[in-house]
């Protein structure tokens, strides 16, 4: 349906444009569509759809957002903005989970194909389900090294930022879970309230309502910070683990991208209305009410951002056996 | 008790604030037109209704009003889904499947307008059915959703498929079942859910993402459909029809114990995290089937089989909005676009939720419920013309709008090939008596048994017992054991001989 009407809208803009030849048209001219790679009522859909809103405030047209989902870690998506022109009309709705499908085979771009523009991402932790035995990291850090691979650990699939964050408390703490993979983070923390499993390990936003509720009990948070959540404060794991450092912060990265070859003027004229957006009371309140961390990166520093995330998750999938492309060959760096 | 009284006064209170409101009119008249649109088109989803409101209000209208619009597009579209499953038999969606088996034979007895009325009727009630348990039974709903675990979902996916597998075989039970593998096997193929490894892709990048529900679905009903009634036109016929349209009430009071299962049943299955409309549909008609005294004629034109559907994939709606609304657990898929709709007004849904709005999510769904209604009957008698429109025009028109309802979700032009391929196959299979539903239902729960199933293993390193030593899974587990005995010869043979002795 949105299609469609972008594609009327298109096709109106060309019919005026015609029309007007002589006068040179500043970008943007017509609607915009972000295309969002992940599916509706996720955590990328939201932050997309929140934050197009606000810019479509700083901007003289709308912006409509779509989802085109499927592939390997949102490729379809990524593909069919990639067959688009570089006109920024079309952006990608996306997060750092993407930059796993060059090495999954779903595409063969490294991400700096994209110019990206981080809204922001919510802290890892670690929760157990309320009536769990274990009342502190260090109790269950201590189980899990008497049984080395026994105690069940869920996080969303292999590869994934909630995986790569359980794997860097293994090798910071030294100890070893037995990983139990889901279809994303509400099923795993669905899983840990029925008990099938001893942990979870998913990112705060995902977990408020169930803490606040009384369904899980948080007991470490997986960034240097401690956190404050349903009147209780939640210390960071790297407090009792000093080794963690090396391995941690893990940070989810949740934005959208222009095609990096997107003339000047576009980047230019959409980091301004980025900026003037993030700076807005609206994305302030938002991201406190569903406990995200405001980004704000664009252009340069959110390329070097992605990069590191995309070297750090290729090298781990390779090292887990997953990727079907060595990293290597795409041009990726070893972290 | 108390709290029973305290959420029906909230409710009094909520619903009296909606409908002193004009506004609520607009948007409820509106969406409500809009789900039933796409419902009515074959391979545009109820998700997708939702999805597309999100994205149109989103946070540009105040969440009271985004909500009118949504609901009411969500319970539109599993209504309108039952429209094509009647008079085409081709469902608009996965969740009236079921629904074609009983409402199609009925039109083509040329009663389709009182089919028509019946599943308005139906879905009426079942709306209402899954409302109520949304606003009293909370409590004991929560407490089988949060309950269950990898090994019950597995088992329940089992039975999903060998269930319709059973029920849809016109001669041969085997022949269903075989059906449901082939489903079974198709929903192997893709990006292995545990490991994340590529099965059966052939290096292919389209294939990693697994065949989609809704091209499968579109190629599996409508492409045979569509052949086979281009081959054997008859110009000139038309089916004679009666136009009465509202249902008897006699008709409806005789049936209500049916209606009355069908919705318990359906709510109970949208609880379930995960599961949703179209699962519910088959299940409360295989139940229909086995325990109603004209369980016989079910699949032949039976009124009582084509409530047992309708009531449920409706009622499915209060029940899925259940664990959304209080653990922050979509219960179905447009549910989780449902999700997305509060997030974005900075509502988080589950426990910390305001109860103010989940009153006010019940007093919008009863009006949805009384809104369809009077459409449905209105919408109905124009929807009923359609069968008066001659095939060689009509057909093309259908092979369109599938086209489209294929591509919709999302994977471009294979999905296109893949509804073909689907199709072809289906036709051949429906010429040898093969059943296709069983097909379809492999795909939707075949994902679901392979994760589970496998997951709960791993989690038990490997023990089968794990399967029977929870008391739900010890339950599933009879309920699938005695499914395939039932099955056997010599076990077929006793009962038969029971049966004789008793009568």
């Amino acid at each position: 349906m949105k299609v469609f009407l972008a594609a009327f809208a298109g096709a109106a803009a060309l019919i005026v444009g015609a029309g007007s030849v002589a006068t040179a048209q500043d970008y943007p001219f017509r609607d915009i569509t972000n295309v969002v790679v992940w599916g509706a009522g996720g955590g990328t859909d939201i932050i997309n759809r929140m934050i197009m809103a606000e810019m479509e405030e700083h901007l003289p047209v709308s912006i409509n957002v779509i989802n085109q989902t499927g592939g390997v870690a949102g490729s379809n998506g990524m593909v069919y903005v990639m067959n688009q022109p570089d006109d920024g009309y079309t952006l990608a709705g996306i997060s750092e989970s993407n930059v796993t499908a060059a090495v999954q085979g779903g595409w063969d771009q490294k991400f700096d194909y994209w110019y990206p523009f981080v809204v922001g991402g919510s802290p890892d932790l670690i929760s157990v389900p309320a009536n769990s035995p274990y009342g502190s990291l260090k109790e269950l850090i201590d189980a899990a090294k008497a049984n080395p691979g026994s105690i069940p650990a869920a996080a969303s699939g292999a590869g994934s930022i909630h995986h790569l964050n359980l794997l860097a408390l293994q090798k910071g703490a030294g100890a070893e879970f037995k990983f139990v993979p889901y279809q994303g983070s509400a099923a795993g923390q669905e899983a840990a309230m029925a008990g099938e499993v001893a942990l979870v390990v998913t990112s705060l936003a995902e977990q408020a309502a169930l803490i606040t509720g009384g369904e899980l009990k948080p007991i470490a948070m997986l960034t240097a910070e401690s956190a404050e959540i349903a009147g209780v404060t939640v210390p960071s794991a790297f407090d009792t683990y000093d080794g963690l450092t090396t391995y941690l912060p893990l940070k989810q990265a949740i934005g959208f991208a222009v095609r990096d070859t997107a003339p000047d003027s576009v980047k230019e004229a959409l980091t301004k209305a980025f900026d003037a957006a993030m700076a807005g009371e609206a994305v302030a309140e938002w991201a406190k009410a569903n406990h995200y961390d405001i980004g704000g990166q664009s252009g340069d520093e959110a390329k070097a951002l992605f990069a590191r995330l995309e070297s750090n998750f290729a090298y781990t999938l390779q090292e887990l056996g997953v990727a079907t492309i060595d990293p290597a060959t795409l041009g990726i760096e070893k972290p | 008790m108390d709290f029973v009284l305290s959420q029906f006064l909230g409710f009094g209170g909520a619903f009296v604030a909606l409908i002193a409101d004009p506004w609520t009119y607009v948007y409820m008249i509106g969406s409500m037109f809009l789900g039933i649109t796409f419902g009515a088109l074959p391979g545009l989803t109820a998700t997708l209704a939702v999805t597309i409101l999100t994205g149109f209000f989103g946070n540009k209208i105040p969440l009271d009003y985004s909500l009118i619009a949504l609901l009411g597009a969500y319970v539109g579209a599993i209504y309108g889904g039952s429209y094509p499953s009647i008079l085409l038999n081709i469902p608009g969606t996965a969740a009236s499947a079921a629904t074609a088996l009983d409402g199609h034979p009925l039109a083509k007895a040329g009663r389709g307008g009182e089919a028509l009325g019946l599943t308005t009727t139906a879905s009426f009630i079942g709306t209402l059915i899954g409302t109520f348990a949304l606003l009293i039974f909370v409590g004991a709903l929560l407490l089988i959703s949060k309950n269950i675990a990898s090994p019950e979902k597995a088992l329940l996916a089992l039975f999903g498929i060998l269930l319709s597998g059973a029920l849809m075989s016109e001669d041969l039970v085997i022949k269903g079942w075989i059906a449901g593998l082939i489903g079974l096997a198709m929903a192997m193929v893709g990006l292995d859910p545990l490991l994340s490894e590529p099965r059966f892709t052939f290096g292919w990048s389209y294939m990693m993402s697994g065949f989609q529900v809704v091209p499968v679905l579109m190629g599996a009903f409508a492409i045979p459909q569509i052949i086979a009634g281009m081959r054997h036109v008859k110009a000139g016929t038309l089916l004679q029809l009666s136009d009465r349209i509202l249902p008897h009430f006699p008709t409806i009071r005789r049936y209500m114990p049916a209606i009355a299962r069908s919705g318990v049943i359906g709510t109970g299955i949208g609880a379930l995290p995960g599961v949703g409309e179209d699962v519910a549909g088959w299940v409360s008609y295989g139940v229909g089937k086995t325990v109603s005294k004209e369980g016989d004629k079910f699949g032949k034109g039976s009124v009582e089989g084509l409530l047992s559907s309708e009531t449920a994939n409706n009622a499915c709606i209060g029940g899925a909005l259940i664990p959304l609304l209080v653990l922050g657990i979509p219960g179905s898929p447009p549910a989780a676009a449902l999700m997305g709709a509060f997030m974005i007004n900075n509502v988080i849904p589950g426990p910390t939720l305001d109860p103010a709005i989940i009153l006010r999510v019940v007093a919008i769904l009863v009006l949805a419920s009384f809104t369809m209604f009077l459409m449905g009957l209105f919408t109905a008698r124009v929807f009923i013309r359609i069968l008066r429109i001659p095939q060689t025009v009509f057909l093309p028109v259908v092979l369109i709008l599938t086209t489209i309802g294929s591509f919709s979700v999302g994977g471009g032009i294979n999905d296109l090939y893949l509804m073909l391929g689907v199709g072809f196959v289906a036709y051949f299979m429906n010429m040898l008596a093969f059943p296709i539903a069983p097909l379809v239902i492999g795909v939707i729960l075949g994902g679901m048994f392979d994760e589970m199933f496998r997951r709960s293993l791993f989690l038990s390193d490997g023990d089968l017992m794990v399967f029977a030593s929870r008391p739900g899974a010890a339950v599933l587990l009879a309920l699938n054991a005695a499914l395939i005995a039932s099955q056997l010869p010599p076990v077929k043979r006793a009962f038969g001989r029971l049966r004789k002795r008793a009568a």
